[in-house]
């Protein structure tokens, strides 16, 4: 399997050649353009009730597309995320990666996906009440609106919750108010979460949040 | 993070991670000298704590596009900041120093250090906060070390940077106000533009005084050195220096011509700076529309 | 004529630098800036031709009502082009075979460029979502399309299958057909791809990257209600 990220960062999209054989995995509606003979099958997310768990508290679709070569050449499938921004893969080796909901774009197959709680307090941040781990051997790709950014942090940092897209699993997350109680509500600002250990996490540039913030105000 | 230094049996601090390395490059403390971070258990050189500190430029391995328009500053600024993925999801991360306060567009932080103190003020008056205009500025102070801040509009597009320095004069649209020094003037009641946009909530800044503003662009940015006269549609000007003169006028018959379908144009004329956005909020809103939840009633 | 697309593929704006005497026809609304000189006639017509069902038949495919003339005068000249939402841009030359555009996606073209509305039967369309008109696009010179996400061309040569969201545009020597996305109807309705296109033939297809529908979808719950 070959695989590029193109258009980005502002439109990324991806494209997978799939050799003989090889699967890729696709979260619902990625698919932007594919080779007429690969062969695509909506599946449950992993089980019944663990497809559950992820749609409605993870944010996933209750289904996942397998597109399959069964041909006898390398044929091409183009996915992409439902908004614009950056892309990114990660080579998975054992090791996990927790994934805000939504973000989670496609996948190789020996690749799992579960969901995790993430804790009563996140229920107050908009954000879901769930993390996506993504763990097992193969690519994750991911994504979210905006631009990605990688930061280590050494010690605690603040992340407003709604740019926060992936993080190592041995960060702790906590909720705390951005200021005090009259800062938080007319600062616009609301909750965010304090992100506690030593590790890497990647930030998104901007939000669907943010930009309905923006431009609800110019709606009649 | 907390770091206690120990010298010859003496404990000092404890510093930030930033303050260790300060020390460390002006000779005020030893690589040798042990260090005991907090939360963890063991004391280890001081070497080893500011190995973790990524060296500036460097980044991790990526598989993916890289977020790669990094602006920093070459001109005249009072911070330290630079501008990264650039031109279409622009974000502003800004070092401020010990127990200074930065003014930050509300709701615009995206990320800081846990030293990074809030507090929200409301800019406009109230006139114009019933009026169905306001501007909300927060304002971060570091304290206790310098803290570091990133900050992300709600709108994609780009961002620039200007140094003001006494008697320059900025005017800025009021949604693309991202963040500024202390010492520079945001000046929100200025009536001298009445009319300029037409209704939509905006208004525009005055901008004054000395040090660093930022503002933001929705789309891509263009930026047009007049010398002589130019022709703007409104809905388009973010921000122009103050030497210009300016006249708005109606279009009337001809505004379907123009993108935005206002019809509202700015004259400007003699020598100075105007900055446009390529694109339009009430065109984004429009298509909204189908989008929309509908209310239930 | 020169045409130069700038902020690809983000944010996308055409600068169009026109001799005197040269002319640029582009759909209502789409104009930024202009050079001060620039003589611009606003009809519902192509230059010089004259029918009013033409732009009726455009105002179905989801472009506007009007389309604009830009001509220097006693000067070269220039004008920018900018579209509603955000995306990439592209430049094609017609010389030959014409090209089938998706709705919404025309900017502008040169008045040697002839324009058509077609309906593409009920056939192909029902429950696409997407118009049942394209814009045919023949003749000489160079047109001005715009997308929402990035502009990527696939070569088909035998088939190839392109959701129906992401078509931009499509040489006509390319058959299609509106046909299920997965091998049955449970796995396309339930896998999110529903209908797509199926492309025949030898051609070119410009595909855009992303899909206004699955973005409005995603942002939609944060809005306002209506």
């Amino acid at each position: 399997m070959q695989s590029t990220i193109e258009g980005g960062p502002a439109f990324a999209y991806i494209n997978i050649d799939l050799d003989p054989g090889e699967t890729v995995i696709g979260e619902s509606d990625a698919m932007s353009s594919m080779a007429a003979d690969l062969d695509m099958e909506a599946k449950f997310n992993g089980g019944f009730f663990a497809g559950l768990a992820k749609a409605f508290l993870g944010g996933e679709s209750l289904f996942v597309n397998h597109f399959t070569n069964n041909t006898s050449s390398t044929r091409r499938v183009t996915l992409v995320q439902s908004t614009p921004g950056n892309t990114r893969a990660v080579e998975l080796n054992g090791q996990q990666l927790c994934l805000q909901p939504g973000a989670y774009i496609a996948s190789t197959p020996g690749v799992q996906l579960g969901v995790q709680w993430a804790g009563f307090k996140s229920w107050f941040a908009r954000e879901g009440l769930f993390k996506l781990t993504v763990t097992g051997t193969g690519t994750v790709w991911y994504g979210a609106y905006g631009g990605l950014l990688e930061k280590e942090v050494h010690g605690e940092y603040i992340v407003d919750t709604s740019h926060l897209v992936a993080y190592e699993p041995q960060m702790k997350l906590n909720i705390q108010l951005a200021g005090g109680l009259f800062s938080s509500l007319f600062g616009g600002e609301g909750f965010v979460t304090r992100v506690e250990g030593k590790g890497k996490i990647v930030v998104q540039t901007r939000s669907m949040s943010g930009l309905a913030d923006w431009i609800n105000p110019r709606l009649w | 993070m907390q770091i206690t230094i120990n010298r010859n049996g003496e404990n000092y601090g404890p510093y930030s991670l930033e303050q260790v390395r300060e020390m460390l490059d002006s000779g005020q403390a030893q690589p040798t000298d042990m260090g005991h971070v907090e939360g963890e258990s063991e004391w280890v050189p001081l070497s080893e704590i500011s190995k973790n500190l990524p060296e500036a430029g460097e980044k991790p391995p990526v598989i993916g596009s890289q977020d790669s328009d990094t602006y920093t500053p070459t001109g005249e600024h009072e911070h330290e900041f630079r501008i990264e993925c650039k031109p279409d999801f622009s974000y502003l991360t800004v070092q401020v120093p010990a127990n200074q306060t930065l003014k930050v567009e509300a709701s615009a932080m995206a990320t800081m250090s846990t030293n990074m103190v809030m507090k929200t003020k409301m800019k406009g008056g109230l006139s114009r906060f019933l009026g169905g205009e306001s501007l909300f500025i927060n304002e971060f102070s570091a304290q206790g070390g310098s803290a570091e801040i990133g900050i992300a509009p709600g709108s994609p597009g780009d961002m620039d940077h200007v140094h003001l320095s006494g008697a320059d004069e900025i005017f800025l649209q009021s949604s693309a106000y991202v963040a500024s020094g202390m010492q520079v003037n945001v000046d929100s009641k200025w009536q001298g533009f009445k009319g300029f946009f037409s209704g939509e909530g905006l208004f525009l800044l005055r901008c004054t005084g000395h040090g660093d503003l930022w503002f933001n662009t929705y789309g891509a940015m263009i930026e047009i050195p007049v010398d002589g006269n130019y022709v703007v549609d409104t809905s388009h000007v973010v921000a122009f220096t103050g030497g210009l003169q300016y006249n708005v006028e109606s279009v009337g018959g001809l505004k379907s011509l123009f993108l935005s379908g206002e019809g509202l144009v700015c004259r400007f004329a003699g020598q100075g700076k105007v900055w446009i956005q390529t694109r339009h909020p009430m065109a984004f809103a429009n298509w909204t529309y189908p989008f929309r939840p509908e209310s239930n009633n | 004529m020169q045409i130069n697309i700038t902020h690809r593929p983000g944010n996308s704006a055409a600068k169009v630098s026109l001799e005197a005497g040269e002319s640029i026809t582009a759909e209502g609304g789409a104009m930024i800036a202009m050079s001060g000189h620039m003589q611009v006639e606003t009809t519902t017509h192509k230059k010089d031709q004259g029918s009013i069902l033409g732009a009726i038949k455009r105002l179905v495919t989801g472009e506007s009502l009007f389309l604009n003339h830009f001509t220097p005068s006693g000067g070269p000249g220039e004008v920018y082009f900018g579209t509603a939402l955000s995306g990439d841009m592209m430049e094609y030359n017609l010389n030959g075979p014409g090209i089938m555009v998706q709705g919404g996606s025309y900017v502008a073209s040169s008045p040697s460029v002839d324009m058509d509305i077609q309906w593409q039967g009920f056939g192909k369309a029902l429950f696409s979502g997407e118009s049942m008109f394209l814009i045919r696009l023949s003749g000489q010179g160079p047109v001005i399309l715009n997308s929402f996400g990035a502009v990527y061309p696939i070569q088909v040569n035998g088939e190839y299958i392109v959701d129906t969201g992401h078509i931009v545009a499509f040489e006509e020597t390319l058959n299609y057909e509106v046909s299920k996305a997965g091998k049955s109807w449970l796995s396309s309705i339930l896998g999110g791809e529903g209908l797509v296109c199926k492309f025949h033939g030898q051609g070119t297809v410009w595909c855009q990257s992303h899909n206004a529908g699955s973005f409005g979808a995603s942002l939609g719950p944060n809005l306002k209600p209506r």
